[in-house]
């Protein structure tokens, strides 16, 4: 009837405007977004007071980055990806310029890597950007494809992955590198790439690996890094510094941890790169296991909610993207964490929402808007009978 | 749409990703984290370790030996080394420190990370004012003030004080000892290490990660080691060493003299020319011998080779046939005789080789022979190819063989090597001084000597005690041994008006000639007929009852066998002494009195109504600490040697060469083994040890050095006190007769000293003394004897309070050489330092 069908039309539009969010997707964002802000103030103050600066100061700084992705989280929410999927590729091609800008001598490098590019007062790491580049544009080659997926397709996506990566891994940047991958193969296989497909990534995978070690492109020092946690009796003091005082941080803390501001290593700055990189340390042992298990289920929250967006996404783009998003924040969370706990190597990968840091904490949260996006507008939209495909 | 089981399979993964992270994080701060409590309180604590000053020595007056000096040192602390700045400090501290920048970076690399590296020592006020100054320049640098050993008598008493150094592996695993301590190494240092390093202190410190110090936890303070008192007198161990050191050059003197007076005597040129020409001889005998065999197995002769050999033999070594002659054994600036010398040459130069005539070595090349490497090297003209240990041109020894270098030892085997020297207390055993010359000066230890330093030094065995390392055949002073057994043993000679005797067949007293020049035997010229009339046989002859009856010391002693061969003993003295009872033969020295004595011993050792023990008098001289060590404490003490058959027997299975291959133990080496020669061997500390024992009655003492421990507070916490090896059950008369001959061999007519101490000054008289001249025949090389020279002097005779050991080695008569350097000492004991005359040499008499 035609009233009805207006009124589908016009609720259409109204339903797209209605906004549906999810709130265990928000809460725990907004939770470890504050958990990590007060983490950074206990690691960076006892310091930054020792040194005759503002004890606040790393603390205001981060928070004006968080507010920032704050905002940025809650724009793109509400943005519909179809908006933005026109884009990509110029999105894709920026950023991979920018990458190439990177090694170039515009490119600044910060304690040997080369991987800032500073553009008057701001100062920003375009790996960070690619992550979402290449989610997106993985997201846009992937949602074409046929079932079965065709061998063509597969390389094409490995082809997009691999420029960056491999820009990425000339800063150097291995872990970043290592991320890029780990996305590629869960999108490519959400994509629904066959088995035999799957088996071939992997090969060529550790085929690649194995070139790149043999090749001596990477540098001893990153293979060592690599290693070294594995070996418990290597001298422990230069290489596994880091992650040997983190284990031990993190194991003092026991169940309910030291308190905040208690935690020696932390306080005394025995696990240097505190505020960045083993934010997660000043948790384990200020509040202990107790802490610790906070973290990780807010965390399995997130990425089981991002899965949930993308099992119930509109359109194979935004499933992809949403999946893209899962792998990555799964991935740096796993790696970070067992970074600090000697179960994982060192490889500079932040701590999403709570390591230090403006690029990172912006990025991770224009992901996580995206993924935010693709649940709203996810099917079926209010009054919206479901097609059935599933 | 597509792909949910997908998403959930992904979402699986992901779960169990981190389920795992839950579970380690469990097992790490629930589980186990008191392990991790405790790592973290390690992370906390730092330990620094403050050394403890090392004990000091001192003499029996209490003036220092060795004692402790700060020297102010620079420490890296390793921990506060950035690695980025390694470099940048290595280079700074390389341009201060004028050290290699390349050396101090390979330290820093190879050190631990907590390590405090030492990188120099004795910085001056300035040096140090100037690091601390500039502190920014330098972090992880600071100046700490280190205790150093400190000798301020230079080389007095080195031998017995020893010297410090790095430990070895087999130091480290003692308690407490660590890679970064030094240990003593020899004598006094080693012996009583473990007193004298007293022990480290730690002071805790809490830091945080950059190793600021929060606070101070605790200290506990080092304890100093233990001071030794030792029983050396500096007085008499300085008057000691310079006697020796006179002494050994007197020697040199008097050897250089020799051989100069034998020069003149001897044309060297006929003596090559005849040398040669023997040698040809030998080898046309040889061709023609070969020739004859080889006709006779119907063989052609090669014409060629014979002739090639007769000329190769015609080359003789002129060291060899030459000997002490020879001029082209190494000497020093004054032409004196030079034991050893240690040469180096590199590849491609030459070197001058020392000598009455110099020669020219240079090194051609080294080449790689495998595992081997091997020189090519050119002495005047004749080329060598040698390897590590050979020796050539008559005084050359390769030590070692470089890439691009040779090291050899450039020897005169005649030449008199050290002087070693004991003066000890015969009422109880304590050391009032040892030496041994060469010498050297412990300091040079204390920052490690260099390379070429260490190897000269070894070259002259300059760090060996030889007081108790040296073993030598104690020659006549041995005669002593013997004396107390005549006396309390009742065995006296038998009565021998001619000197001559008769033995049967199937029963040889003596050695088989000339076998491996064991002992010597020697057919006097022109008397190569035995003379008509027959002596008597043993069989018929009586033994001499008493000590005081006289028994005829001709010149030799003759053994005559039945198949008309026959084999001389010769004593010292050529034309005898003539008739002497027991006193006289000591006085002077008469050989052929001993050796009857040992005859006697002999020939009843299995007549149950004689003597009936073969080993008579081994057991008195094992009864005098002979043959075993004497227990004094410092390291390395050698044993000595007391031969009998079994040993005898034993030394031939093992087929070491210090004895003859074949036949056993005779009555011949019990002969030589009395009068201290053949394969007796004792060091100057048993000998000393052993006269004080007769001279004081029959007390064996244990020798001792160090007599008390006292602590930093000057408290005594251990004494060493005076102990006893045992007692020998000696007749007072047998101790009163001893003392009276060794008095007459100092002050009598007949006395082998008598020249020696001619102008001794006051209380002569109260000096006694034996000496001793040992023919030292190597075994391997059939060359002229070496001879060692003793003295074992004692003051004052009634009851003596010193006993004064001297040896030579190669010094030539213990009457010419030693004697006169005891004199010395002695002179000092008895009147003071004002009546030390200068050395003389003495009679050559034994």
């Amino acid at each position: 009837m035609a009233y009805t069908e207006e009124r589908t039309q016009m609720s259409l539009l109204r339903r797209e405007r209605q906004l549906r969010p999810d709130l265990m997707l928000v809460i725990p964002y907004l939770l470890l977004s504050a958990l990590g802000l007060v983490m950074i103030y206990t690691a960076s103050a006892p310091r930054l007071e020792e040194a005759g600066l503002s004890p606040t100061q790393e603390l205001e700084q981060q928070a004006a980055f968080v507010l920032v992705g704050f905002a940025a989280f809650a724009i793109v929410s509400v943005i519909s990806l179809s908006v933005v999927r026109p884009w990509v590729p110029a999105l894709y091609l920026g950023s991979v310029v920018t990458l190439i800008l990177v090694l170039s001598p515009l490119g600044s490098a910060v304690k040997g890597a080369q991987r800032w590019i500073q553009l008057g007062p701001i100062r920003f790491q375009p790996s960070e950007i690619a992550k979402l580049a290449v989610i997106l544009g993985l997201a846009m080659l992937l949602s074409a494809a046929a079932r079965p997926m065709r061998w063509d397709r597969v390389a094409r996506a490995v082809l997009i992955v691999a420029v960056p990566a491999v820009l990425i891994f000339l800063q150097p940047d291995l872990g970043t590198m290592l991320t890029f991958g780990f996305i590629a193969g869960v999108m490519i296989f959400v994509a629904g790439a066959t088995w035999r497909q799957m088996a071939a990534l992997l090969v060529a995978g550790l085929v690649a690996t194995v070139a790149v070690f043999q090749a001596g492109v990477i540098k001893t020092y990153q293979i060592t890094r690599l290693t070294a946690f594995l070996d418990e009796t290597s001298d422990v003091l230069n290489t596994q510094y880091n992650q040997f005082q983190s284990q031990i941080a993190i194991g003092t803390g026991g169940v309910f941890g030291k308190g905040l501001f208690n935690g020696t290593q932390t306080n005394l700055r025995f696990v240097p790169e505190q505020s960045s990189d083993f934010i997660f340390t000043a948790v384990g042992e200020q509040l202990g296991f107790a802490g610790s298990f906070f973290v990780l289920v807010m965390f399995g929250l997130i990425i089981w909610r991002v899965l949930v967006a993308a099992a119930n996404a509109r359109d194979r783009f935004g499933q992809l993207a949403a999946a893209g998003v899962a792998a990555l924040v799964a991935f740096h969370v796993f790696v970070n964490i067992g970074m600090t706990i000697r179960v994982m190597p060192v490889t500079g990968l932040p701590l999403p929402f709570m390591s230090s840091g403006g690029t990172v904490f912006v990025v991770m949260s224009v992901a996580l808007g995206m993924a935010h996006s693709v649940w709203m507008r996810r099917s079926p939209l209010v009054g919206e009978r479901t097609g059935g495909d599933s | 749409m597509i792909g949910t089981w997908r998403l959930a399979g992904v979402g699986l993964v992901m779960a169990v990703m981190l389920a795992g992270l839950g579970l380690r994080l469990w097992a790490i701060q629930v589980t186990e984290t008191e392990d991790y409590s405790a790592e973290a309180e390690r992370n906390l604590v730092r330990v620094v370790a403050t050394p403890a000053p090392r004990g000091d020595i001192y003499d029996r007056n209490g003036e220092l030996l060795a004692g402790t000096k700060a020297s102010l040192a620079v420490v890296v602390d390793m921990a506060l080394v950035e690695d980025d700045f390694a470099e940048d400090l290595a280079q700074r501290l390389a341009a201060f420190l004028d050290q290699p920048a390349s050396e101090i970076l390979e330290r820093f690399d190879t050190a631990n990370s907590g390590a405090q590296l030492i990188l120099a020592k004795d910085l001056t006020e300035r040096q140090a004012l100037t690091l601390v100054e500039h502190r920014e320049d330098f972090p992880g640098v600071a100046v700490i003030p280190q205790p150093v050993r400190d000798y301020p008598n230079a080389e007095l008493a080195s031998q017995v004080l020893g010297y410090i150094g790095k430990p070895s592996e087999a130091d480290l695993e003692r308690p407490g000892v660590k890679g970064t301590d030094v240990v003593g190494k020899a004598g006094v240092e080693r012996f009583y290490d473990d007193l004298l390093r007293g022990t480290e202190g730690e002071i805790k410190y809490r830091v945080d990660a950059t190793r600021s110090v929060l606070q101070r936890l605790g200290e506990q303070e080092s304890e100093p080691g233990d001071n030794l008192i030792l029983t050396i007198d500096s007085g008499i161990q300085t008057q000691l060493q310079e006697s020796l050191k006179a002494g050994l050059e007197l020697a040199r003197d008097l050897e250089m003299a020799e051989r100069t007076e034998a020069l003149e005597v001897e044309n060297v040129q006929t003596r090559l020319f005849l040398a040669r020409e023997a040698a040809q001889l030998a080898a046309i005998r040889e061709a023609n011998e070969r020739r004859a065999a080889a006709a006779e197995a119907g063989e052609d002769a090669i014409a060629d080779e014979d002739s090639l050999a007769i000329e190769e033999a015609g080359e003789i070594d002129e060291g060899e046939v030459l000997g002490s002659l020879y001029s082209g054994l190494p000497i020093d600036e004054n032409r004196v005789c030079v034991p050893v010398q240690r040469v180096e040459v590199g590849v491609g130069s030459r070197t001058l080789l020392s000598g009455m005539t110099e020669r020219t070595m240079r090194l051609d090349a080294v080449l790689e022979n495998g595992t081997q490497r091997v020189a090519v090297v050119d002495v005047d003209g004749e080329q060598f190819e040698v390897e590590d240990g050979d020796t050539f041109a008559s005084t050359l020894r390769v030590i070692a063989i470089e890439q691009e270098a040779l090291i050899v030892s450039h020897a005169d085997k005649w030449c008199p090597v050290r002087a070693v020297g004991v003066v000890e207390d015969p009422n109880d055993g304590s050391i009032l001084a040892m030496a041994s010359y060469p010498s050297f000066d412990p300091s040079a230890f204390v920052d490690g000597l260099t390379q070429s330093q260490w190897e000269s030094l070894g070259t002259i065995n300059a760090f060996t005690n030889f007081a108790i390392q040296g073993q030598y055949a104690p020659a006549s002073t041995f005669k002593v041994v013997s004396y107390v057994l005549a006396l309390e043993e009742s065995i006296y000679p038998l009565d021998r008006p001619t000197g001559d005797r008769i033995i049967g067949d199937g029963e040889s007293a003596a050695d088989p000639a000339a076998e491996e020049g064991q002992t010597e035997v020697d057919v006097p010229e022109g008397e190569e007929t035995p003379p008509t009339t027959q002596p008597p046989s043993d069989e018929e002859l009586q033994p001499l009852t008493s000590d005081t009856e006289l028994y005829n010391c001709t010149g030799s002693l003759r053994f005559r066998f039945n198949d008309g061969s026959s084999q001389v003993y010769r004593d010292w003295k050529r034309n005898g002494h003539g008739p002497l009872d027991l006193h006289g033969a000591l006085q002077a020295s008469c050989d052929l009195y001993f050796w009857e004595i040992a005859l006697r011993v002999w020939n009843e050792r299995s007549n149950e109504a004689g003597i009936n023990n073969e080993d008579l008098w081994q057991e008195w001289a094992r009864q005098f600490g002979f043959g075993t060590e004497t227990g004094i404490d410092l390291p390395f003490e050698k044993p000595g040697l007391i031969p009998d058959r079994q040993w005898f027997r034993d030394e031939q299975r093992k087929g070491t060469g210090r004895v003859r291959s074949t036949g056993p133990w005779v009555g011949g080496d019990l002969m030589n083994a009395v009068v201290g020669q053949g394969t007796v061997l004792v060091t100057p500390l048993q000998l000393s040890n052993g006269f004080s024992a007769m001279v004081n009655g029959g007390t064996l003492w244990e020798p001792r050095v160090v007599s008390e421990i006292v602590n930093q507070d000057g408290e005594v916490t251990d004494e060493n006190e005076k102990a006893t090896l045992g007692t020998i059950d000696l007749d007072p008369d047998t101790v009163r007769a001893i003392r009276t001959d060794l008095q007459q061999v100092v002050n009598g007519p007949i006395g082998t000293a008598r020249s020696a101490f001619a102008n001794f000054g006051p209380r002569v008289a109260s000096v006694g003394g034996k000496t001793g001249t040992a023919e030292i025949i190597k075994a391997e090389e059939d060359v002229q004897e070496v001879d060692t020279a003793w003295f074992v002097g004692l003051a004052p005779v009634g009851s003596p309070d010193y006993v004064v050991t001297v040896v030579v080695e190669r010094g030539g008569s213990g009457g010419g050489v030693a004697a006169p350097v005891a004199r010395q000492v002695l002179q000092y004991l008895v009147n003071g330092e004002s009546f030390v005359t200068p050395l003389e040499p003495g009679e050559r008499a034994d």
